[in-house]
């Protein structure tokens, strides 16, 4: 079953910037107060790159991760679902999934994943 | 506030050292930067440690404690300074505004990091520990894996080539084929590594697009400097190098968050804090040490600390323009390309080595002529929190 992206941004609610991570205070007018939004809809691809050298956890010979933006203006990072990073291109289009980023303690760690649609 | 100078400098080789514990080598640099003082049995008021990793990588901490006890220091103050890679920075950041406030008289200040007693998994995994926890930590994301995102948006925008990150690299390896402190004292051939069809093998991708060689080695090692108030720095036997600018800033911790996320505001923020403070400006600097973990990094900070406009550190680096002897020679060390990057250690080291350029201490194939003026940057995490230092030679 396909899961909900578990990701919640933060809309400041005096001056209306977008964040992700979670901040106290907005990066700014320094309001305090915002409005929890969730990303929606396809994200555009803003930074990429492949990596050989991964960090201890991860058994697999490279691991694709970029950077990308919802429909809604949240920006994320996330790993990507290709084969190679040829495919890819700044500013295409992917869909978002929240699958199992990484094994850690023998738990699933959720996260997520962007696939290029074609 | 007083001026506050360095008296005393001292390095240990970098690189991989199976026979030496952090705290001998800390132990080491600093019984180097105490008798290059000539210090003598003297003790100093306080002590400053720069290190990022000791309670994960080591299982220790309190390691200042442990120092000072060591090096019969007691009983000097002493703390330990852990802000990532820019660890360094930050802890002679603490000796300057100690010494400049007229609280201490005289300083240690060292930097150490021991990183190869594990495997390079966990060196890397030790490294990405200072990525942001929850959006970007548990993807896998590395340094070098934000370097290669930085290297492609910087490609689109400004045209760096892979030729110009080339550049960086063989003249840093030259550089640190000379210099004996250098982790990797080998010269690149650009043959092996970029023309001939072995070059994928030699110098295969690590963060596409950033290959092998543009890369910083995982190292052990440390460095230290003796600081103390510029009037007693006068009497001493060596040239006195005063710290006549610093600067530091920051931003914020995710990249995605950034407006422009190939603008290295805090770089070029901490820069211009410590120009302003030496009232001097970057076309002064005779030499500089930027931190070049990564090839795309020495060139984005040559220009946002002022020496090129923005587009044209590539093309300056190479047309040889930042190569010993150049318009503004850089990484003359070979740089954390060819010295090393022991991270708690960097920020300390890349003043050690301005001092030796300021002191005109160093043989003629790498000692910058009539050096007056230096340039220090030590990058933090991906550029969110960034530490320069102005240091100007005084006259004898």
């Amino acid at each position: 079953m396909k899961k909900e992206i578990a990701i919640t941004a933060y809309k400041c609610k005096q001056c209306g910037r977008i964040h992700y991570p979670f901040h106290d205070r907005c990066l700014d007018c320094k309001g305090r107060l915002f409005e929890p939004i969730k990303p929606q809809g396809n994200a555009r691809l803003l930074a990429y790159t492949a990596i050989y050298n991964l960090p201890w956890g991860f058994d697999q010979r490279f691991l694709i991760l970029g950077v990308a933006e919802f429909e809604n203006k949240v920006k994320a990072m996330g790993q990507i679902k290709a084969d190679s990073i040829d495919s890819l291109k700044t500013g295409m289009v992917l869909r978002p999934s929240w699958e199992p980023v990484r094994v850690q303690a023998g738990e699933d760690v959720y996260g997520l994943k962007f696939e290029p649609i074609p | 506030m007083r001026d506050v100078a360095i008296i005393g400098a001292g390095m240990i080789p970098f690189g991989r050292r199976d026979e030496d514990s952090l705290m001998d080598m800390l132990a080491y640099a600093s019984l180097k930067a105490l008798d290059d003082a000539g210090l003598g049995d003297k003790s100093v008021d306080a002590v400053y440690v720069a290190n990022m990793g000791a309670g994960i990588l080591q299982h220790q901490t309190s390691i200042a404690s442990s120092l000072v006890d060591r090096l019969s220091l007691l009983p000097a103050a002493a703390d330990v300074v852990e802000n990532g890679p820019a660890s360094g920075g930050s802890a002679v950041k603490n000796g300057l505004l100690a010494v400049a406030s007229g609280y201490y008289d005289l300083v240690l200040v060292v930097g150490g990091e021991k990183m190869r007693e594990v495997t390079g998994w966990r060196a890397t995994d030790f490294v990405a520990t200072m990525t942001h926890p929850q959006a970007e930590y548990p993807y896998g994301i590395t340094l070098p894996g934000m370097g290669g995102m930085f290297t492609r948006l910087y490609m689109e925008k400004y045209g760096v080539t892979r030729e110009h990150l080339l550049a960086v690299s063989l003249k840093n390896q030259e550089m640190g084929a000379l210099n004996p402190y250098a982790h990797v004292e080998m010269t690149l051939d650009r043959e092996g590594i970029f023309d001939s069809p072995h070059a994928v093998v030699n110098n295969p991708l690590a963060a596409d697009p950033l290959h092998l060689y543009d890369l910083c080695p995982v190292s052990d090692g440390a460095a230290a400097l003796v600081l103390c108030p510029l009037e007693l720095a006068k009497k001493m036997a060596k040239v006195p190098v005063l710290i006549a600018g610093f600067g530091q800033a920051t931003d914020t911790h995710t990249l995605q968050e950034r407006e422009d996320p190939t603008d290295l505001k805090a770089v070029t923020l901490a820069a211009r804090q410590a120009f302003e403070m030496a009232r001097l400006k970057p076309g002064d600097i005779d030499v500089a040490e930027l931190h070049d973990a990564f090839t795309i990094l020495e060139i984005a900070e040559s220009e946002h600390v002022g020496f090129f406009k923005k587009g044209e550190g590539g093309k300056a680096a190479a047309a040889g323009k930042t190569r010993f002897g150049g318009q503004i020679p850089i990484n003359v060390s070979g740089g954390l390309k060819a010295r090393g990057h022991p991270v708690g250690a960097t920020g300390v080291a890349q003043i050690v080595d301005i001092v030796f350029q300021l002191r005109h201490e160093l043989p003629g194939n790498r000692q910058v002529k009539n050096a007056r003026y230096g340039l220090t940057v030590n990058f933090g995490g991906f550029g969110n929190n960034v530490t320069a230092f102005v240091l100007k030679r005084v006259e004898p």
